[in-house]
């Protein structure tokens, strides 16, 4: 089948400026949007610029914006798009550097802020530190992350303010905070009770609907919202 | 605090967020709508004279009530959902259906109203 790929371009090297190029590919309707960005780099057009790594929907490097959504380029198939043509545009509210790739570093820096990992100072035990299925079914839907941004830059609230900490953050300082061995939950609700911290999210769920691993983000970002009101873990 | 835009408003309300998103808008408007309303009242009675009737005369208009009314009730309807959503979460993997009881109960509450407007009007009441 015939594919017309409309495709964002920003090379900062030219003066042509932010514009689309239009590509017409053919296509098996099994083909993932990636592989027709790859038909274009490969054969058409060497210049086109974007990120991936896997291709199979782990690494979270192509979030794009695929007709008017977040989506991993290597997780949508050309048979489930509504049309033939095809939108790719950045993902929104981070600088694009070129083409379809953006400055990720905002992003991180959120991540980082929230202590994503493992905090437990009392002395390892000989063994593993034990836990419950129970007690590891809390956190379980916010260890499916893959930091690929598609729910933040999905965010109203973080097109509005950079600054906004993000649901990806949040998702991930939830993965810890609901963790019954680690014990540093108080001091990431703190980071996230600031000006720029979860109450910025005003329930959109956009995240939700971007997030490709269907990390009920939302859900997530209001039981730290609770813990926050009530000073509890559910 | 400092705003730090990247993204344009048309290129936010570009994206394709769906029903939620689309709810969250017209919240945002209906809210502002509320406070132009109660702005204006003021300075109608304020100002008084011409310039209050003239006002006055806007917003007693049917089509400015029944833009009015419909703000108040979804405002106030789409609030408390949202206010649900925050105070129980676990509800939230209900959204869709919430929205769908949003309108469930704006729809009627709402046509009545505006049933009962129009006829007015048209009595000439
Ligand atoms: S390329 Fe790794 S997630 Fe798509």
């Amino acid at each position: 089948m015939e594919v017309k790929l409309k495709v964002f371009r920003y090379n900062p090297e030219d003066d042509e400026g932010k514009h689309f190029d239009t590509f017409t590919l053919e296509a098996e309707p099994t083909d993932r949007v990636l592989d027709l960005l790859e038909q274009v780099k490969n054969y058409v057009d060497g210049t086109l610029t974007f990120r991936r790594s896997c291709a199979h929907g782990v690494c979270g490097s192509d979030a794009i914006r695929i007709n008017g959504v977040n989506r991993l380029a290597c997780k949508v198939l050309v048979q489930d798009l509504k049309s033939k043509t095809v939108k790719i545009e950045p993902i929104l509210g981070l600088e694009v550097e070129k083409d379809l790739v953006v400055d990720m570093e905002p992003f991180f820096r959120h991540y980082k802020s929230v202590l994503p990992y493992f905090v437990n100072d009392d002395p390892p035990p000989m063994k593993e530190r034990l836990q419950s299925p129970e007690e590891r079914s809390r956190f379980d839907d916010t260890t499916k992350c893959i930091l690929c941004a598609s729910c933040t830059t999905s965010c109203p609230s973080f097109w509005i303010n950079e600054e906004y900490v993000g649901p990806s953050a949040i998702v991930n300082a939830h993965r810890f905070i609901y963790d019954s061995r680690d014990q540093a939950a108080a001091e990431r609700l703190e980071i996230l009770n600031d000006q720029f911290g979860v109450y910025r999210c005003h329930t959109i769920f956009n995240c939700t609907d971007a997030c490709p691993r269907e990390i009920e983000v939302t859900k997530a970002v209001g039981e730290v919202k609770k813990a926050i009101a009530t000073g509890r873990l559910e | 605090m400092t705003l730090d835009r990247k993204v344009g408003l048309l290129a936010g309300l570009r994206y394709k967020g769906g029903g939620p998103m689309l709810a969250w808008i017209l919240h945002r408007i209906t809210g502002l709508g509320m406070i132009v309303f109660i702005a204006l009242h003021v300075i109608a009675s304020l100002l008084g004279g011409d310039i209050g009737i003239a006002i006055n005369t806007v917003y007693q208009s049917l089509y400015f009530q029944l833009f009015v009314v419909f703000g108040i009730i979804f405002h106030g309807v789409n609030g408390l959902r949202i206010i649900v959503l925050d105070l129980w979460p676990k509800f939230i993997e209900y959204q869709r259906e919430s929205t769908w009881l949003e309108w469930f109960i704006i729809l009627p509450v709402y046509g009545l109203t505006a049933f009962v407007m129009i006829s007015r009007f048209l009595a000439g009441e």
